[in-house]
């Protein structure tokens, strides 16, 4: 996919990828989102402001030009900003890609970091030499004052122009505790939550501090997500509680909503009003309890945010995305098109409804085995319907899937013709 | 975090002379969270000295650039917002002279500090403000405009232009969020005695005019910031609507003024004017 190269928030011409519960790929302008949402369901997205956490400065005992991005601190409290785990990179801006930037000097507990007005002392590191723990010398007031002042937002090498702090705030943003922009909340504008509204949708925000998302480099990048510490209002509690209680789908704006939510979640899908921090990583094998689809940019494979998407959709989908999103020249990275994907992960509810249909299941089958069928059923479904018709019987590798296949034909009105030979 | 500050939050530009100063003591002075901003760090630092706990925060609302930083730093102190009173105003070139022979630049330095510095500082709050009202605190923009801007007065030409344009960007405001439960009011506080006042017409008889500290216990009303108990009894000090103090909780401190909109009328009963009786008070 080509990067998106413009920090426009909201181009007009934006599009979005919408994949349903079955795995079917449909292409929107993204401003027609409002009309996925139904009456019932709840938005949830993440209103933290992204901070100036890139500050560029000087290791003082070699003298040598660094920056130093803010990755993660202990909790979203304000007051709470003396310490922060930071990712250090070598001379040089966001022209060159993280990649290619030299590394930083040897870092070690003691050195100080001269940043703009700020001073900092390093305190540990953390697992890779170039992520680290630092204590910023002065007081809560100053701290904010140097981050305000000095700090600029992190930037792309993707997008040749400098990005400003503006650039990267969502119109919702409140608190600043993202590292980096929750640029999935690009999709919203004040039109778009009042067009949700008036659907009879609700609309609910937390706070999530968005971490970095990847660094350049594999070993500190299998690090991330780095724990974020959330904010979940007792009114998105509430809000969730309704929807679920009235049969509406929680939709997550970005996979930082998904990531807080689903750690909040009990059982029964409801959460946990309050602060969390989350520390889990969301995959394929991670079952959603709350969340019910997610609105997302384009994320590379290999990701803990395409990982994400992973837990919504199964592999052979996400494949067929990428081909589609490829194909048709979507815009990738945080100012680029969005994808929105419903939860369609095979349920053991939905499998066992496959096998009681059919008996296709063989007795002794463990439940993922039977997961993993009724993926295998899908797909062939999909690639029947891109030839134009659903064979009336169709013969799935494992067994006939009747029961899958009635329920996607009613949900896609897809023409059921006797094939040749049925 | 979410819910848990009871305190009002309230964040006041031009908050080291005339009438920011004077909300800044009101606001500290009845309990309420505040930060305040201005442009020059010893007045900020003045200031903060004369009311401890008060947040100071050097900047200018008239440059773009300034406008996150503030935004970063009042939110930092604040921890969300319920209250953002633009209150910084420039009165164009002084001394006062006619339209005619204002220069372009001076014009535009007006526009900047009375209209779109406010439309820039109250844009970059609104994620947070919304987010109060989603919380049920019942937020509340307060425009500080002047009867300059209904009255065309010879010589307030960049001045009164501006604070018109900021009185109808309030009223158009107010319609617009009125659907997010945020309320936008413009208010004028009459002829101060004041910096501001003094150099728009140096020879004024002061003592024709009203003091800073009474408009501040205006708009500290109309902000629903509660009287402290030391000043309840005190019936002269309560100028405006009476206000009742034995309201637990801040969300319905609003909620119960039926001036302010509420009183259950539902959202667009935000939009109903506010009147304070012997001012003209403009929404």
């Amino acid at each position: 996919m080509i990067p998106a190269s413009v920090a426009t928030q909201r181009p007009p011409d934006a599009r979005l990828l919408v994949i349903d519960k079955w795995g079917a790929i449909t292409h929107r302008v993204r401003v027609d989102f409002p009309a996925l949402v139904d009456e019932g369901d709840v938005v949830v997205a993440n209103d933290a402001a992204t901070l100036p956490a890139s500050l560029a400065g000087i290791h003082v005992p070699t003298a040598s030009a660094v920056e130093v991005r803010l990755a993660g601190r202990d909790s979203l409290r304000t007051r709470d900003v003396t310490r922060f785990t930071v990712v250090v990179f070598g001379a040089g801006d966001f022209r060159t890609p993280t990649e290619h930037r030299p590394a930083p000097p040897a870092l070690d507990p003691g050195d100080r970091l001269r940043l703009g007005p700020l001073r900092a002392i390093v305190q540990k590191v953390l697992g890779h030499p170039r992520l680290i723990e630092v204590r910023f010398e002065h007081t809560v007031a100053d701290i904010w004052e140097g981050l305000a002042r000095h700090g600029r937002p992190i930037q792309y090498s993707y997008v040749p122009e400098p990005t400003a702090i503006w650039d990267t705030w969502t119109p919702i943003a409140g608190l600043p505790v993202a590292f980096e922009a929750p640029s999935a909340g690009f999709i919203l504008d004040w039109r778009v939550i009042g067009a949700l509204c008036a659907r009879g949708a609700a609309f609910a925000t937390l706070t999530h501090a968005a971490g970095i998302s990847s660094t350049g480099d594999a070993r500190l990048d299998r690090l991330l997500p780095l724990d974020e510490p959330y904010d979940i209002p007792s009114s998105t509690a509430a809000s969730i509680e309704a929807c679920k209680g009235r049969g509406g789908r929680v939709i997550a704006i970005g996979t930082t909503v998904v990531r807080a939510l689903e750690h909040a979640a009990h059982a029964d899908g409801t959460v946990r009003p309050g602060e969390g921090t989350a520390t889990q990583r969301i995959g394929p094998l991670t079952p959603l309890r709350c969340v019910d689809a997610i609105v997302s940019g384009t994320h590379e494979r290999g990701t803990s945010h395409y990982d994400v998407l992973r837990a919504f959709q199964d592999d052979a989908v996400l494949v067929r995305m990428e081909r589609e999103a490829d194909a048709l020249g979507y815009r990738t990275h945080e100012f680029g098109d969005s994808v929105f994907l419903s939860d369609g992960r095979p349920t053991v509810a939905d499998a066992e409804l496959a096998s009681a249909s059919e008996g296709w299941c063989g007795r002794g089958d463990s439940k993922r085995g039977v997961v993993a069928r009724v993926s295998s059923c899908r797909e062939m479904l999909f690639a029947s319907a891109n030839r134009g018709f659903i064979p009336r019987s169709m013969t799935c590798p494992v067994a006939s899937c009747r029961g899958v296949r009635d329920r996607f034909v009613s949900d896609h009105a897809a023409p059921v013709v006797t094939n040749r030979g049925d | 975090m979410s819910g848990e500050q009871q305190q009002l939050r309230i964040a006041i530009t031009g908050g080291t002379s005339g009438l920011g100063r004077a909300l800044v003591h009101e606001l500290g002075g009845r309990g309420a969270l505040v930060a305040f901003v201005a442009r020059h760090r010893e007045g900020v630092e003045r200031v903060a000295r004369e009311r401890p706990g008060a947040t100071g925060i050097v900047g200018d609302v008239s440059r773009k650039e300034d406008i996150h930083p503030i935004a970063i730093q009042v939110l930092a102190a604040l921890g969300g917002l319920d209250v953002l009173i633009n209150n910084a105003s420039s009165l164009g070139p002084v001394p006062l002279v006619p339209l005619a022979d204002t220069d372009c630049e001076d014009l535009e330095l007006a526009l900047a500090t009375n209209l779109v510095g406010p439309f820039r500082l109250t844009k970059a709050l609104l994620g947070t403000l919304a987010a109060s009202a989603r919380e049920g605190r019942r937020p509340l923009v307060v425009n500080v405009s002047s009867d300059a801007a209904l009255t065309p007065y010879a010589g307030w030409g960049a001045y009164g232009a501006s604070k018109a344009a900021l009185h109808h960007l309030s009223r158009i405001w107010s319609e617009e969020l009125a659907s997010e439960g945020i309320r936008v009011v413009s208010i004028d506080p009459g002829d101060m005695d004041t910096p501001l006042h003094a150099l728009a017409v140096p020879g004024a008889d002061r003592s024709t005019l009203k003091s800073p500290d009474a408009a501040a216990r205006e708009i500290a009303d109309i902000c629903g910031a509660d009287l402290p108990p030391s000043h309840e009894a005190s019936a002269d000090r309560r100028v405006g609507p009476p206000v009742r103090t034995d309201r637990p909780a801040l969300a319905s401190r609003v909620a119960q003024r039926p001036d302010l909109g509420g009183g259950g009328n539902g959202p667009r009963g935000l939009t109903t004017p506010v009147a304070v009786p012997g001012h003209e008070v403009v929404q």
